[in-house]
C-alpha cells in the first residue's frame, strides 16, 4: 500500500493509513493486507474517497429514510438518531470464525448449566468453585425463581457476547450478555447496506448470509413452548415506542411475522396469559420480551411499578408461558461472576475453555482490592451490575479527581466493582467522514446465539460497534460508538 | 388482532384522510381567493369553521374578536391551519400524528407505506417543506396530497387485506365523512346566504367547493354540466359511485366493519358500533329520496356528523381497547 504512493502510481484509499502504535490492526500488518483479505482489500482500494464519501452519505440517509433510528432519551421532541454506520466492512476469517463458533457454543452450554444449577440443587457452591456469598448476593440473583424450571428447559435463548481482540490478535471474551441483548437488527440491516453499496466486492468475497436470523429467532421461541397443542402464539413483548431499541423491537416482530406487544395488551387469567384482541383474549405461549425483568410483573418485582404485566411471575411458575430469556439470568452476566467461567466449563462441561478471556480482579475479594487499589490509573473500573458504558473508570486517562472518585466508591462498596488492565482493542480501516480519509479506529464484536431445545446456535456474523472517536476505547453507542457490516468469510473451496 | 393495534390502524388512516383533506382544503381556497367574488373572510372563515377549530383560533389568535382582521387574512388562516403545533388538526399536528401512530404499528404495515409515511414526515419537519410553502404555495399542499394518496395506494396494493388495513380504512372512511358534511355544511350556508346572488359568481363558488372535495370532474359527469346548490348537495349525500360522498363513505365503513365482525358473529365484540352503523347507513338511503336543499340539508349533516362522532366512541370502547 504505502510502496505504491512510494512510487506515484494511482492512489489507493488505503495510502498512508496509520496503523495505531502497540495495536493488533485486522486488515493489515505493516502497510500489506493479511491473507485471508487481500483480495478484500484490493478490492476497497480501488474506490476513490469521493465514492466513499458519497457512499456514505447515501447510506446514512437510508437509514434516515426507513426509519432505523433509535430515541434519543430525555429528549421531549421525541428526536430520532441513526446509530452511526461505517460502510467499510470488518472482516473475519473463515478459520477463525470456526473457532469462536465452537467456544461460544461451549461458553453457552456451560453458563445455562450454571443457571439450571444456581436455580436447583447449587453444586457448584456446594463444591466450592464459585463462591456462594457472591453469587447469592448477586443483584441478579432472584431466589424466588429458586426450583422453577423453565418451559422447553432453557433460559438463555437469545444472548449477545461480547468478544475483543488484544494486542497479540487473540480472542477473548469479554462480556456476556444474557438478559435482554440488543443490536442485531443493525446487523441485518448493515448488510442490505454492503449490498447495495460493493455489490461486487461482497460477490467476490464470500460471505455468510446473516438475513436468516429472524427465521432462527422465531423456530427458537416456538420451540420451547409449553404446550405442543395447537398452533403456537410467541409474541414480542416491547416496552413501547419511547424505548431506545424500539427499531430492533419492531424490526424482530415484523421479521418473525410475530405479534408486537404492549405490557397492556396482556393480562393474566388463571395462571394464563392472554393478549388483548379485537375477538377477545387470546392465549399466549411464548413471550420474547425486550423488557427489562425488574418491569415484567408488579407483583413480584416492582410493587411500586405500575409497568408490567400482573401475576406474569405466576403463569411462568405455572409452566403456562415461556418467557425469552428467562429472569434471573443476571446472575450469570454478573461482571463478577464473569471470572469464574472458565472455572464453570471445566466443572459442568469437564472440557477446557476455548476462548480466553480478560483476567480479572474482583475488589470483594482482599488481595484483589488492594491491587486495584494501589493500581487504579492502570487499569479499567467497572461497577458489576451496570452496561452501555456507564459507571466505568478508565484509568489510564482519567483524572486524579475521578480515580480518587472510584477509590471511595470500590472502599465503600467492593461487590459492586471489578477491574482489568485495559487491552489494547484491535483496529479496523474506518472511513471518517471530517477527514474524508481511511483511519483505523478500535472495535469489538458482538455475536448472537440462539439457543433452542436442540441447544445453541450462533449466527454466523455479529455486531462490530467501532469507536468513532480518535483515541477512544468505549465502543457504545452512546458514548459515541457506530456499526460495522461484520463478514464472516466461508470456508475455501 | 391486539386491540391496541387495532386503535393505531384506525388513527392513523384517521390522520392520513385529514392531512390529504386539509391539504386540499387549503388548495382551494388559495384558488377561491384569487377569483376575488367572494370577501376575504367568506373564503378563509369557512376553513376554521369546518376543521372544528374556531374556538382555538377566536381565542388564541384573534384575542376573541369576531371581527378580527385575521378571520379574512388568508396567510394568517393557513399558517394556522399548517404550521401551528397547538392546533390539533394543522397539517404539522396531523402528519405528526399520522408517524406516530404508524411508527408504533410499522410491523404491521407494509415497508413501502412505512417508508413513504417516514419521508413524509421528515420533509415536513426538515428544510425544504417551509420553503416550499414560501416560495411555491401549490406544490406544498400537492406534495402532502400526493405521498397521503400514495400511501393509501401502497397500503391497498402491498398489505394484507385483513383487519388491520379494514381497521386503517374505517379511520379514513369515517374521518371522510366527517369532512364531507362538516364542509357542505359550511359552505352551503355561506353561499346561500350571499348578499348579492349571481348566477355565475355562484357556480363557481360550488365547483370550488366540488373541488375541495376532489368531486369537480366526477360532479360534472353526473350532472351533465347543470351546477346547482340541491344538485352539488345530492351529490355530495347521496352519489353511490363518488368515493367522498356521505353515503358512499357510509356504506363502505359499515362493509368493512362487516368484515372485521360479521353480523351474525354474536359472540365478537363490535356489535353495537356495528349496528349503529347500519342504522346511519339507512338512514341516509332514506334521505336521499327527500328534497336536499334549504335548512333540512343542515340538520341532516349535523345528524350524520353527530352520529359519526358517536360511532367512533362506541369503536373505540368496542374494538379498540378504549
Amino acid at each position: 500500500m504505502q510502496s505504491q504512493s512510494q512510487h506515484q502510481g494511482p492512489v489507493s484509499l488505503f495510502d498512508g493509513y496509520p496503523a495505531l502504535e502497540g495495536t493488533f490492526d485486522e486488515m493489515f500488518e505493516q502497510g500489506t493486507a493479511r491473507p485471508p483479505f487481500a483480495r478484500i482489500a484490493q478490492l476497497l482500494s480501488k474506490m476513490t474517497t469521493d465514492e466513499l464519501a458519497r457512499a456514505q452519505h447515501l447510506a446514512e440517509a437510508e437509514l434516515l429514510q426507513q426509519g432505523v433510528t433509535f430515541s434519543v432519551y430525555g429528549d421531549a421532541r421525541g428526536t430520532e438518531k441513526i446509530f452511526p454506520f461505517c460502510l467499510l466492512p470488518r472482516v473475519i476469517a473463515a478459520s477463525d470464525w470456526a473457532q469462536l463458533e465452537k467456544g461460544l457454543q461451549q461458553r453457552l452450554r456451560a453458563l445455562s448449566a450454571f443457571l439450571d444449577d444456581i436455580y436447583g440443587e447449587q453444586k457448584i457452591l456446594a463444591a466450592g468453585i464459585v463462591p456462594a456469598d457472591m453469587v447469592l448476593g448477586a443483584a441478579g440473583y432472584r431466589p424466588m425463581l429458586r426450583g422453577i424450571k423453565p418451559p422447553g428447559g432453557v433460559r438463555i435463548h437469545i444472548s449477545g457476547v461480547d468478544l475483543i481482540r488484544g494486542a497479540n490478535g487473540g480472542w477473548m471474551v469479554l462480556e456476556d450478555n444474557l438478559r435482554t441483548p440488543s443490536g442485531v437488527s443493525y446487523v441485518v440491516e448493515n448488510r442490505l447496506l454492503s449490498k447495495q453499496l460493493f455489490p461486487k466486492i461482497i460477490d467476490a468475497a464470500r460471505v455468510h448470509r446473516v438475513d436468516h436470523y429472524p427465521t432462527r429467532l422465531a423456530e427458537t421461541l416456538r420451540s420451547v413452548a409449553p404446550s405442543i397443542e395447537g398452533d403456537v402464539n410467541a409474541v414480542v413483548l416491547t416496552p413501547g415506542p419511547y424505548n431506545s431499541a424500539y427499531f430492533e423491537h419492531s424490526f424482530l416482530a415484523r421479521t418473525t411475522g410475530l405479534e408486537l406487544v404492549q405490557a397492556p395488551d396482556l393480562f393474566v387469567d388463571q395462571d394464563k396469559v392472554f393478549c388483548r384482541t379485537t375477538r377477545g383474549p387470546k392465549r399466549v405461549d411464548v413471550i420474547y420480551r425486550r423488557t427489562d425483568e425488574a418491569f415484567l410483573d408488579p407483583e413480584v418485582f416492582r410493587p411500586d411499578s405500575m409497568l408490567g404485566v400482573p401475576g406474569l411471575m405466576r403463569a411462568y411458575a405455572a409452566g403456562n408461558v415461556a418467557l425469552a430469556n428467562a429472569p434471573g439470568n443476571g446472575v450469570a452476566d454478573d461482571k463478577a461472576v464473569y471470572p469464574f467461567v472458565p472455572a464453570m466449563i471445566e466443572f459442568y462441561l469437564g472440557e477446557k475453555p476455548s476462548l480466553d478471556q480478560v483476567k480479572t480482579f474482583v475488589c470483594m475479594f482482599d488481595d484483589d482490592r488492594k491491587y486495584v487499589l494501589e493500581h487504579l490509573n492502570e487499569l479499567v473500573v467497572k461497577a458489576v451490575d451496570e452496561a452501555g458504558g456507564y459507571g466505568m473508570l478508565m484509568g489510564p486517562q482519567a483524572s486524579s479527581d475521578e480515580i480518587e472518585e472510584f477509590r471511595r466508591r470500590i472502599i465503600a462498596e467492593p461487590r459492586r466493582y471489578i477491574a482489568q488492565h485495559r487491552v489494547e482493542l484491535s483496529s479496523c480501516p474506518t472511513w471518517i467522514s471530517e477527514h474524508s480519509s481511511v483511519e483505523p479506529r478500535r472495535v469489538d464484536l458482538r455475536p448472537y446465539i440462539l439457543t433452542s431445545r436442540e441447544g445453541p446456535w450462533v449466527m454466523p456474523g455479529g455486531l462490530t460497534r467501532v469507536a468513532l472517536k480518535r483515541g477512544s476505547y468505549v465502543v457504545n453507542s452512546s458514548q459515541g460508538g457506530g456499526s460495522k457490516d461484520t463478514w464472516v468469510l466461508k470456508e475455501q473451496q | 388482532m391486539i386491540s391496541r393495534v387495532a386503535d393505531h390502524c384506525f388513527w392513523f388512516g384517521r390522520y392520513v384522510e385529514r392531512a390529504e383533506s386539509t391539504a386540499r382544503m387549503l388548495a382551494a381556497s388559495v384558488s377561491l381567493a384569487l377569483d376575488g367574488e367572494l370577501p376575504a373572510s367568506g373564503v378563509w372563515r369557512p376553513v376554521i369553521v369546518v376543521s372544528g377549530e374556531e374556538d382555538e383560533f377566536r381565542s388564541r389568535i384573534t384575542g376573541g374578536n369576531d371581527e378580527h382582521a385575521a378571520w379574512g387574512d388568508g396567510e394568517v388562516v393557513q399558517r394556522f391551519m399548517v404550521w401551528d403545533e397547538d392546533n390539533g388538526v394543522s397539517l404539522a399536528r396531523s402528519v405528526t400524528g399520522m408517524r406516530w401512530n404508524a411508527r408504533s404499528i410499522r410491523e404491521v404495515l407494509s415497508l413501502e407505506a412505512w417508508e413513504i409515511v417516514n419521508e413524509l414526515h421528515l420533509w415536513n419537519r426538515g428544510d425544504i417543506a417551509p420553503v416550499s410553502y414560501a416560495q411555491h404555495r401549490d406544490d406544498y399542499y400537492q406534495h402532502i396530497r400526493r405521498n397521503t394518496q400514495l400511501i393509501l395506494g401502497l397500503l391497498r396494493s402491498t398489505m394484507l387485506h385483513d383487519e388491520a388495513l379494514h381497521f386503517v380504512w374505517l379511520g379514513v372512511l369515517l374521518e371522510r365523512v366527517s369532512q364531507t358534511a362538516r364542509t357542505l355544511d359550511v359552505h352551503h350556508w355561506a353561499f346561500t346566504n350571499l348578499p348579492s346572488r349571481h348566477e355565475v359568481v355562484e357556480t363557481g363558488l360550488w365547483l370550488s367547493l366540488l373541488r375541495a372535495l376532489s368531486g369537480g370532474d366526477a360532479y360534472l359527469k353526473r350532472s351533465a354540466g347543470r351546477v346547482s346548490s340541491e344538485g352539488v348537495a345530492r351529490f355530495l349525500v347521496a352519489e353511490r359511485a363518488f368515493p367522498r360522498s356521505i353515503a358512499y363513505c357510509v356504506r363502505s365503513a359499515y362493509d368493512r366493519l362487516c368484515d372485521i365482525r360479521p353480523p351474525d358473529a354474536h359472540d365478537l365484540p363490535g356489535g353495537t358500533t356495528l349496528e349503529r352503523l347500519r342504522v346511519l347507513d339507512a338512514w341516509v338511503v332514506a334521505r336521499t329520496g327527500e328534497s336536499l336543499s334549504g335548512p333540512g340539508i343542515h340538520d341532516l349533516l349535523t345528524h350524520v356528523v353527530d352520529e359519526v362522532h358517536e360511532i367512533c366512541g362506541s369503536l373505540g370502547k368496542e374494538l379498540l381497547g378504549g
